[in-house]
């Protein structure tokens, strides 16, 4: 098991005090790819920022490997994300000023355990992976949606993280493009052993997961 | 992992956003640079003009002046005898047991008409005692041609201002008579011909052998003035000690004489200071402008360099880092036209000014300047980066990616 959330109730204060999760309690292990889908307002994102250790204002606990999250430092839970988890979002937030390679190289840059030449080349891996290895010098604005979001899969892997956390990544594909996506999230953690947890409103995806988790109004559906 | 902010990840990422606007940046680079320059030519110009008035001045013109006080009732149409200053003895008593006193000279000041061969130009003859002369004015130093005081050992050798020897068509060598208030007609000859650089010197000044005028004016004993220079010329306390136990005498301070170019100076300051410091504010102002309207536009970015392990401080290295680097290349910019245009002025050559009689203008290229422009440059734009750094490192990430 790499995360295990107990009782974690949030609530948002603005307009006023509402709570959007109720009493959730979840465990995520070793190559498991888990979804979660429920419908639009159910929480699923906010669970997803909890999870990914974003957000730490909530109540209830967190717990990875031994350590609790709330007691990390803000610096220490930055260094713990980049070393630790991966994001992958519904837009790809791929930076425009920088190319393909260099989008994935910049979580390694910045945890610099290795040398450049080692991350360009386990970027390149990446990027042959992901099918997408001679667009690796094109900048990252002039890719396709779908090539997009593939880049920002590989960046998300580029330090090994045990955990992605991808929030809707196939929500602004088309079906050639979610399955692709799709295949590659299931062979991370199938074959690399990783941890997936993510967000859709795609049946063909939950269905397909290790795990599917329903959200009704901030509830996890037992 | 990486400790220190300063890594060449995030320069590298600044260079990136850098490049990525190259026109926004070089225009805040451009502006950097004006504000630099101008600041160094105006600092160069205006020091330069100060200082060389203050040398002309102060070297030309005694700190404290004692005169004899003009009494009106007593004043006749046509005075033939000039004022005697009085107690010229128990003064000097006073003046040399004043610790601030550097040194002091008596004069003997009467007016006289000058008559060359072509001009006849009423004026006044500076009587001189060449060897307290000697101490108060470096006229070796201002010498254009001829001797300087030791001429005036031959009693009929005059020394004239250049202005003055131009205005009377003489050149040293020449012949000029002098006719002094009791008709007295001397041949003199110019021994000398002097420059102190500006015009209210050179037009007017000219020095002659005390001694001779006294014998002229048939005033064996009579001195007209005593000048004297201080050690601490800020320190006029002597002035009023003058005053206090002489009230038949007039004192004059430098800043009385000098009053036009004391405040000159004052008004020089107070430009070079005010222009260049709003060059920079506005130079500042756009970098300002530049980086938060940045930080509005790259919050997404922001949020997810944060997201992948990017902490607040990596942030504000990477924006400071960009406004340091246009702030570090338009000050270098700036002090390199700053130099260019100041050696410009420094080398062109003047045809003749009202003010100061110079072949091109004095430049003061003091290394300090050009360092202190530099510091001003950087200064600015660390100021002006810092806010919109500081912004952007404040930038949450969770707000930000699930706002979109
Ligand atoms: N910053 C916020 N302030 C106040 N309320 C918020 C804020 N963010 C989200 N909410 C509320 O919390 C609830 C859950 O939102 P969340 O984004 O987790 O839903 P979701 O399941 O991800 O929806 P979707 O499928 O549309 O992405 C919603 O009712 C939403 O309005
Ligand atoms: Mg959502």
């Amino acid at each position: 098991m790499i995360l295990e959330a107990t009782h974690i109730n949030k609530y948002f204060k603005d307009p006023e005090r509402h709570q959007v999760l109720h009493d959730v309690s979840l465990q995520l292990h070793d190559g498991e790819l888990i979804s979660v889908y429920g419908e639009s307002g159910s929480g699923k994102s906010t669970l997803l920022y909890i999870l990914s250790t974003l957000d730490t204002d909530f109540d209830g606990s967190l717990q990875t490997q031994g350590r609790d999250i709330k007691s990390l430092s803000s610096i220490e839970l930055t260094n713990f994300r980049n070393e630790h988890i991966g994001f992958v979002y519904q837009f790809h937030y791929l930076l425009p000023e920088f190319n393909v390679l260099q989008n994935i190289m910049l979580p390694a840059m910045k945890l610099r355990d290795r040398t450049k030449e080692e991350i360009k080349a386990d970027a390149m891996t990446l990027l042959e992976e992901i099918g997408m290895k001679d667009l690796a010098f094109r900048p990252s604005y002039k890719l396709s949606g779908g090539q997009q979001q593939r880049v920002a899969i590989a960046r998300a892997l580029i330090n090994n993280p045990n955990l992605i956390v991808a929030d809707e990544p196939t929500g602004n594909l088309d079906q050639k493009n979610t399955e692709m996506v799709f295949e590659l999230l299931k062979d991370i953690t199938e074959n690399k052993g990783k941890t997936v947890v993510m967000a859709t409103h795609n049946p063909k995806i939950y269905k397909n997961s290790h795990r599917a988790i329903e959200m009704i109004d901030g509830f996890v559906r037992l | 992992m990486s400790n220190t902010v300063f890594n060449r990840t995030n320069i590298f990422i600044a260079l990136q956003y850098l490049l990525s606007r190259k026109k926004q940046s070089i225009l805040a680079t451009l502006g950097v640079m004006l504000g630099v320059t101008t600041f160094i030519v105006m600092i160069n110009f205006m020091t330069g003009v100060n200082d060389f008035l203050d040398d002309a001045v102060f070297n030309g013109s005694p700190d404290i002046t004692v005169g004899a006080k003009k009494d009106a009732q007593k004043h006749k149409k046509f005075e033939t005898r000039i004022s005697s200053l009085p107690d010229v003895t128990e003064i000097d008593q006073l003046l040399t047991e004043d610790e601030n006193v550097q040194s002091f000279a008596h004069q003997v000041q009467s007016p006289a008409i000058l008559i060359s061969n072509t001009m006849q130009l009423p004026g006044g003859i500076n009587g001189v005692f060449p060897e307290e002369e000697k101490h108060m004015v470096e006229l070796e130093r201002r010498l254009l041609d001829g001797k300087g005081f030791e001429s005036l050992k031959d009693e009929n050798s005059i020394l004239l201002g250049v202005s003055l020897a131009k205005k009377l068509q003489v050149s040293v060598g020449d012949e000029l008579k002098m006719i002094l208030p009791n008709g007295k007609r001397t041949q003199l000859k110019v021994g000398g011909v002097f420059s102190f650089g500006i015009t209210t010197i050179d037009n007017v000044r000219t020095y002659f052998s005390a001694n001779t005028l006294q014998k002229l004016l048939g005033q064996e004993q009579t001195t007209t003035h005593i000048h004297i220079k201080l050690k601490d010329r800020n320190n006029i306390a002597l002035k009023s000690k003058i005053t206090s136990r002489h009230d038949d005498v007039v004192v004059e301070d430098w800043q009385d004489s000098n009053k036009t170019i004391v405040i000159g100076n004052k008004v020089r300051d107070i430009l070079t200071w005010s222009v260049s410091f709003a060059l920079l504010l506005v130079a500042g102002f756009g970098i300002y402008n530049i980086l938060n309207i940045t930080v509005i536009q790259k919050r997404k970015d922001i949020a997810v360099l944060k997201t992948m392990g990017y902490a607040s401080g990596d942030i504000v290295f990477i924006f400071l880092v960009q406004s340091i680097i246009i702030g570090v290349l338009g000050a270098i910019l700036g002090i390199a036209l700053g130099y260019a245009i100041s050696y410009g002025i420094s080398v062109t050559p003047l045809d003749t000014s009202d003010f100061i009689i110079v072949d091109t203008y004095p430049i003061n290229f003091t290394p300090v300047y050009y360092l202190m422009g530099f510091v001003f440059g950087v200064l600015t734009t660390i100021l002006a980066g810092y806010f919109p750094s500081k912004k952007a490192s404040k930038v949450d990430p969770v707000t930000i990616i699930r706002g979109a």
